[in-house]
């Protein structure tokens, strides 16, 4: 009998505590929910509030308009074409080179000093904030090799600050490739590089795809890296030039020039406009991403995930 | 310290009972019908060829399946008398009632002494000299008091596998339950760490029931009392020890008790 | 025909293998260039302008004009905001990441990941803007700040922006311990709750730190989010809400007036070399971090 009543009143005590436990449980569970819940808030009354700014401001004459120095009613058509067109230039070099490089590192390299300093390199230049990588694209393209402020400056500056970003991202996606198709397609006698072209690397396209949709989108937005290397103006006579070698104002350092340096007497419709602007096309970028890789792996694998 | 009433395999009493158990994983059943008297200070041996689904049943004994996404439970399952799964039931309280020791030796990354106090502990146990004796008491039971009690704060991670599973024992033991559930206790243990946790769940009924899921058949013949076989998800036998592996009434477990398959 | 097949890829494999090692080496190349580059212009204002490293670091007196550019007050407004920041964003990242990693169902989970993801893509001067706009009238109207602008300002716009980072990192953390500890505590009739603090949050601690660090760095390296909302003021934050300035605000600030050669442009330099250093200084923590759970 002894034993019996040893345990009913151990469990007596331990009920006492176990309400107590319960609470704190359910309050710290509570608290966290709420804290949880307050970024998606947070976000969406931010969201808001942009468009309730700079809502009225989205008109064709501001989209397409060209900017004014002095005077009211200026618009940002050459500053969005620009944000696009050192897009375009810094994917043209950033996709090849960190693509190639994380290809190496995740399929070639052997555990070594090479791969070492390889992966501390990209680390390091992970971490180097944005506008130190802007003086060194001035120290660079500006002063070395006389370029001036140039689209071309611009995007090779961000092309240092991506390819980092870039090749963890090829990385990852090479690694959630299984190891039995690389297996599969070597045992059928093809080469380490015929597989990776035809296998790994259409198995991969769909994260890649989305890894570099998102980066896409934080090219789009990138300004204190090109204050100093593209500029704080769009040519004069020809806004939307071809030419890389000349000044390229984006769209995000116009907002930021806008309220900084410039005179014009309308800066707050521009710069809410801007900002707005700027939010829609980091939304528009992370939908692409979604639905790019989507696509993607379904058409390359067959599958979809 | 509990007092021992020895009991002898026909006076015990039933601690665990579990009636018509169903498990399933999203769609998937697991355990199909099972049923199942656990003995108060007893050893339950439960075997089966892997996959059989007695680690499922064993997490089913003190809701452990609570923590899988997907996992159901159906049936009743009494603790003496009092269905876990009602209403009432208090996961948090069963668990107390009901200790386990894992596949894998899971100390976790602390010291020996904060490994031992630790169910305690968490059970609002904040006197020192207390906690103290319970450390002393569950590692002498656990037959680790000798090894470790002059390192009792380093940390747990620089025992050898036998000896951390040992501490698990000895940390499920210092909450004082009523039944320790072991998942394999010693599948990932050499012969000799194995024989001396064989010794160890022998003087454990002297004050716990023990459930035990092994994939060795000599195991569960050396230590339990009562073996129940499972296959595909249903207990197909259960009884004395002893009348399994010596006389089996179904042909399934003579099969496996013969090695013809599993 | 099958020889001339195996050796025609076989040439092609180590063409490949050249390109692809040109271009991993390359990563090398450009980080080697940038620290040997900013070292060379960063240590101009020592060797060329002959003005002492300890003044640079520790005189609050900045006047290139003057030759006395003293850095500190940009040292200790960088120090102010990162701690501001870290302070607000670093407890809260983790909470939400534990959030993530341990009680979130697949729901939530599925509206929060990509809030996240987009609070990582809005652009730094899209903060500053909102910051500016939202944060500093704010401020203005609820509390004595004549101005809005200053270190609280920079402090909050900065704990939101690290906050993807600290969120990430910590759910990983978590993620990546073993199951089996998690079992083992609610096993002795731990609640959640007790075992995330007693068990999960010890456990996780250096995936924790690595969390922390890189919020600290994206913290020290962000430029113009703060540079709208500090007030771009050469003196030390007399509290959180007066104007001061940090070493990447000063860069933006003066840079585009200032003359090539100047002792003014030699002193940036300085300060973006003293960035790149402490930046590599955390990277070199993370790895001493991640080397200590393996």
């Amino acid at each position: 009998m002894a034993v019996t009543t040893t345990r009913s009143a151990r469990s007596v005590a331990a009920t006492g505590s176990v309400r107590a436990r319960k609470m704190a449980d359910a309050l710290a569970t509570g608290v966290l929910w709420a804290m949880a819940s307050s970024i998606i808030v947070l976000l969406a009354a931010f969201l808001l509030y942009m468009v309730y700014l700079g809502g009225h401001a989205l008109t064709p004459s501001f989209i397409f308009g060209v900017p004014k120095e002095t005077t009211a009613g200026g618009g940002v058509g050459p500053e969005i074409y620009n944000s696009f067109y050192i897009l375009v230039l810094t994917l043209l070099f950033t996709v090849p080179i960190a693509v190639a490089a994380g290809v190496y590192i995740q399929e070639y390299a052997r555990p070594g000093t090479f791969r070492n300093v390889v992966q501390f390199s990209a680390e390091s230049l992970a971490t180097v904030p944005s506008v130190v990588m802007g003086l060194f694209g001035l120290l660079v393209f500006v002063y070395l090799f006389k370029w001036k402020f140039t689209a071309l400056g611009g995007a090779l500056t961000l092309t240092l600050l991506n390819l980092p970003a870039l090749m963890r991202v090829t990385q990852e996606a090479l690694s959630s490739v299984p190891d039995t198709l690389r297996e599969a397609s070597m045992a059928l006698g093809g080469t380490k590089w015929q597989t990776i072209t035809r296998v790994v690397l259409p198995s991969a396209i769909g994260r890649l795809t989305t890894g570099v949709v998102l980066i896409a989108g934080r090219i789009f937005g990138e300004t204190a890296a090109l204050i100093f290397t593209a500029g704080l103006s769009v040519p004069f006579n020809n806004p939307y030039d071809l030419n890389p070698m000349r000044p390229a104002e984006t769209l995000a350092v116009h907002l930021w020039y806008t309220h900084s340096e410039s005179i014009v007497p309308d800066v707050d419709r521009i710069g809410n406009g801007s900002a707005l602007v700027l939010l829609i096309m980091v939304l528009l970028f992370n939908v692409a991403a979604r639905v790019l890789g989507r696509q993607l792996t379904k058409r390359f694998t067959g599958r979809a995930s | 310290m509990i007092e021992t009433v020895p009991q002898t395999l026909e006076t015990a009493t039933d601690k665990i009972v579990a009636r018509d158990v169903n498990v399933f994983y999203g769609t998937f059943q697991a355990i199909k019908h099972a049923s199942l008297t656990m003995k108060d200070q007893h050893v339950t041996a439960l075997i089966g060829p892997s996959g059989c689904g007695k680690s499922t049943f064993i997490r089913a004994l003190n809701r452990m399946h609570d923590l899988t996404p997907g996992a159901r439970v159906e049936g009743t399952i009494l603790l003496d008398g009092e269905d876990i799964y009602g209403p009432d039931a208090d996961p948090v309280v069963i668990r107390h009632r009901i200790g386990m020791v894992f596949q894998r030796p899971n100390p976790f990354p602390k010291t020996i002494y904060e490994n031992v106090v630790y169910g305690p502990r968490i059970h609002g146990e904040r006197d020192k000299s207390k906690l103290d004796e319970i450390a002393e008491r569950a590692l002498r039971q656990a037959a680790l008091w000798d090894e470790v009690k002059d390192r009792m704060q380093r940390s747990a991670l620089d025992l050898s596998g036998g000896q951390q599973q040992r501490l698990c024992i000895a940390r499920a033991v210092a909450l004082n339950p009523e039944v320790i559930l072991m998942d394999e206790p010693a599948s990932a243990l050499d012969p000799i760490a194995t024989s001396k946790i064989e010794d160890l769940i022998g003087q454990l009924t002297d004050h716990y029931t023990v459930v035990i899921v092994t994939h060795s058949m000599q195991q569960a013949a050396r230590i339990s009392d009562f073996t129940a076989f499972f296959h595909l998800g249903e207990i197909v036998e259960v009884g004395p020890t002893s009348q399994i592996f010596t006389h089996p009434k179904e042909k399934r477990t003579e099969d496996y008790i013969t090695g013809r398959f599993g | 025909m099958i020889a001339l097949q195996a050796r025609r890829s076989r040439r092609t494999e180590r063409i490949a293998v050249t390109g692809l090692r040109i271009a991993a080496g390359f990563v090398i190349l450009a980080m080697a260039a940038l620290l040997g580059y900013l070292a060379f212009e960063g240590t101009k204002t020592f060797y060329v302008d002959k003005f002492p490293l300890w003044s640079f670091l520790f005189s609050p007196e900045f006047a290139p004009d003057a030759n006395h550019p003293g850095a500190a007050v940009f040292v200790t407004g960088t120090l102010a905001v990162t701690l501001f920041a870290i302070a607000i964003g670093g407890p809260f990242g983790i909470a939400v990441g534990i959030f993530l990693a341990e009680i979130a169902p697949h729901r939530m989970t599925q509206v929060l990941k990509p809030a996240i993801e987009v609070m990582v893509g809005i652009p730094s001067v899209v903060y500053g803007w909102l910051g500016l706009t939202l944060l500093v009238p704010l401020i203005r109207t609820h509390t004595s700040s004549p101005s809005g602008f200053g270190l609280a300002a920079a402090g909050i716009v900065l704990a939101i922006m690290i906050l993807p980072t600290v969120i990430t990192l910590s759910e990983d953390a978590f993620r990546s311990l073993p199951g089996a500890l998690k079992e083992g505590s609610l096993a002795l009739g731990a609640t959640r709750w007790q075992t995330i603090t007693r068990v999960l949050l010890p456990s996780a601690s250096s995936g924790l730190a690595v969390a922390l660090i890189l919020g600290i760095a994206r913290a020290v390296g962000e430029t113009l989010a703060i540079q709208m909302v500090i007030g771009n003021a050469t003196q030390f934050p007399k509290g959180l809400f007066a104007p001061t300035a940090a070493l990447t605000t000063e860069i933006v600030t003066d840079m585009p007036g200032a003359t090539a050669g100047s002792l003014l442009e030699h002193a940036l330099f300085s300060m973006a070399f003293l960035l790149l250093l402490i930046a590599m200084v955390l990277i070199v923590m993370v790895r001493f971090a991640l080397r200590r759970r393996a």
